[in-house]
């Protein structure tokens, strides 16, 4: 089916979607051109590259960039490609390549900054043929841009600006807050997973606040709660409702929406727990001395959110401290990377405990991950039916209302799912 | 305890590998027969399980990994394991853990422990629908055996994948 035949707008509607958006691997590449192809996507956090010359390999959509920063400082994002005979000039994941990026199949020489810098054996080429440094060099991604290191790039020349949300740019001042230094860094290597299944399951999940009492029930022990997820506290979060229970306790932290697909939800259950202990205590005294009492009391007692979504393909959790970026490979395989962030200043022990903790919940052998990517892979099963064409999504319209640029409902609502596919929809009709 | 049945043979034999190697071997099978808790107690009470996430990963501390599990933290897995709604496992896979190339790295008679150094290869497989999934692992295992009583305990086992730094679908039981 060719692009045009595809009524992307059609297959989304106030309270459902078509299942083909999940499965017809036509509206996959239509997403590649027109969402991974235009949109800004979540590239990598400046601290991953903090020395002149330091990469990282990575992608957008299926397209491999390198993530880099030149010998001024400064950061770019270039086409991993060799612009002679198209070699992928970098094989590792990440590295330092001095002064030069340099092709292994003849020995083109870039700058960091990806203008060509020497040809080997340059009389092959004719006087008129002039190998002009920016023409010939490694290409600039189109637009790239920041917030707080966080760095997004397009692969579109032109289109919207880089704006996100204000309630979006809290998340990520939050998280920062929370640093004794109010600093982060991208650090302490990569939980990185796979799944068969649809990219968009996964970006879903990381917002579904209706799911863990069922699909991580298994986590939960006799008393509902489950197991301890951060040091210092003196117990897991309840997550599995009592059956007298009217409404979820998952509802009462709200679900947040904003435009372009982005949103958040509130803090777990239980994440109000009183936190103690010695590490805690070293914690807190190192906030202290880069805040006013008042305040620490507020970032300690308050969070924001549990888990942000950057609409296509990133999302930050606050409790666990992460990044995890999501990837599209087919229509029906994805891929995952889960990044620690570590608060600058906060107790090394912290660190310690954090990244223990993120095994138990973000590994690929971790408590919780095994059991999304299982729902994961029975969506794509399950949705090989013809029939019924429609997945819904219609949990919590009613408690739908206003809130800052966007919306808001009950946390175990589906206004997320909702709202990154009016986002889906802009982008695949070429509003966006 | 399983292991007493293996009756070790005397501290100053620990290079002797026969009964090393026949304590590596039931570890394994345990695991093979999902007999996870007998597994555990094999572990001293402040013993570990480390699967890094990439060869050459020194510290499991500042550094994510597959698997790092002390006995707390084995014990919340296990627990979850037995669990009758843990999804990932409904069908449990089946798994063959081939175990060879024993070497005794070091040994300390005055402790008494030793490292043993091993070669593994893991064959799983789990049933689904519409098809079943099979899969290899392999690497390098690490025991620091220690003697307890007249028992063998593990005051550390690490399994190095061939492909640590790898990208899996989910991983469901320890390697």
């Amino acid at each position: 089916m060719s692009a045009d035949a595809i009524d992307a707008a059609a297959l989304v509607k106030s309270d459902r979607v078509h299942r083909r958006v999940y499965q017809d691997p036509a509206i996959f590449e239509l997403e590649i051109e027109r969402i991974f192809g235009r949109a800004w996507v979540y590239v990598g956090h400046v601290s991953q590259i903090p020395r002149d010359g330091d990469f990282v390999t990575t992608f957008i959509g299926r397209e491999p960039v390198l993530f880099c920063r030149d010998s001024d400082g400064e950061v770019h994002v270039l086409r991993n490609r060799c612009p002679h005979r198209g070699a992928a000039v970098c094989n590792l994941p990440a590295g330092n390549t001095g002064r030069w990026f340099r092709c292994p199949y003849h020995g083109w020489t870039f700058q960091t900054d990806g203008r060509l810098h020497a040809v080997p054996v340059r009389n092959g080429y004719s006087p008129d043929f002039p190998l002009d440094p920016v023409e010939y060099g490694l290409a600039h991604v189109p637009r790239v841009a920041q917030y707080e290191g966080f760095t997004f790039a397009s692969l579109a020349h032109d289109g919207a600006p880089f704006d996100l949300p204000p309630e979006m740019r809290a998340c990520i001042d939050s998280m920062i807050e929370r640093a004794p230094d109010k600093a982060i860094e991208v650090s302490g290597g990569v939980h990185k997973y796979q799944f068969r299944g649809n990219w968009k399951a996964q970006i879903e999940n990381a917002l579904d606040h209706y799911h863990p009492p069922f699909t991580h029930e298994s986590t939960a022990a006799d008393d509902g709660r489950q197991f301890v997820r951060r040091a210092g506290e003196p117990a897991g979060s309840p997550i599995v409702d009592r059956k007298a229970r009217s409404r979820s306790r998952w509802d009462d932290a709200e679900a947040f929406a904003f435009s372009g697909g982005h949103g958040y939800e509130g803090p777990m259950p239980g994440a109000e727990a009183a936190r103690g202990g010695e590490v805690f205590e070293l914690y807190k005294a190192a906030l202290l001395r880069s805040n006013p009492p008042a305040r620490v009391e507020e970032i300690l007692e308050n969070e924001l959110f549990h888990n942000a979504v950057f609409y296509p393909n990133m999302n930050l959790q606050l409790r666990a401290l992460y990044v995890r970026v999501v990837r599209p490979v087919t229509v029906d395989f994805s891929e995952v990377n889960v990044y620690p962030i570590r608060l600058k200043g906060a107790p090394e022990e912290m660190f310690h405990s954090q990244i223990r903790f993120l095994n138990l919940t973000h590994a690929a052998a971790s408590l919780i991950q095994t059991d999304d990517v299982e729902m994961f892979r029975r969506i794509e099963v399950g949705l090989r039916n013809e029939a019924p064409e429609w997945v819904l999504l219609a949990r919590g319209l009613d408690s739908e209302h206003v809130h800052g640029s966007g919306l808001s409902c009950d946390g175990t609502g589906e206004l997320a799912m909702r709202n990154q596919f009016k986002a889906w929809a802009r982008y695949m009709v070429g509003e966006a | 305890m399983a292991s007493s049945a293996l009756n070790p043979a005397p501290l100053s034999a620990f290079d002797h590998l026969g009964p090393i190697e026949a304590f590596i071997l039931h570890e394994a099978h345990l695991l093979d027969e999902r007999r996870f808790t007998e597994w555990s107690e094999l572990f001293t009470e402040d013993g570990y399980y480390w699967a890094p996430a990439r060869a050459g990963q020194t510290s499991p501390l500042d550094e994510v990994s597959l698997f790092y599990d002390n006995r707390t933290a084995m014990a919340t897995r296990l627990r979850r394991l037995g669990h009758p709604s843990i999804h990932s496992q409904i069908p449990p896979p089946t798994s063959v853990r081939l175990v060879s190339n024993l070497v005794i790295e070091t040994h300390d008679h005055e402790m008494p422990a030793c490292t043993v150094r091993s070669k593994f290869m893991m064959f799983e497989y789990r049933a689904g629908v519409p098809d079943g999934e099979q899969r290899i692992f392999g690497g390098t295992y690490r025991h620091r055996l220690v003697v307890v009583g007249s028992d063998y305990r593990i005051a550390w086992k690490q399994a190095v994948l061939a492909n640590a730094d790898g990208r899996f679908g989910a991983l469901f039981t320890y390697f």
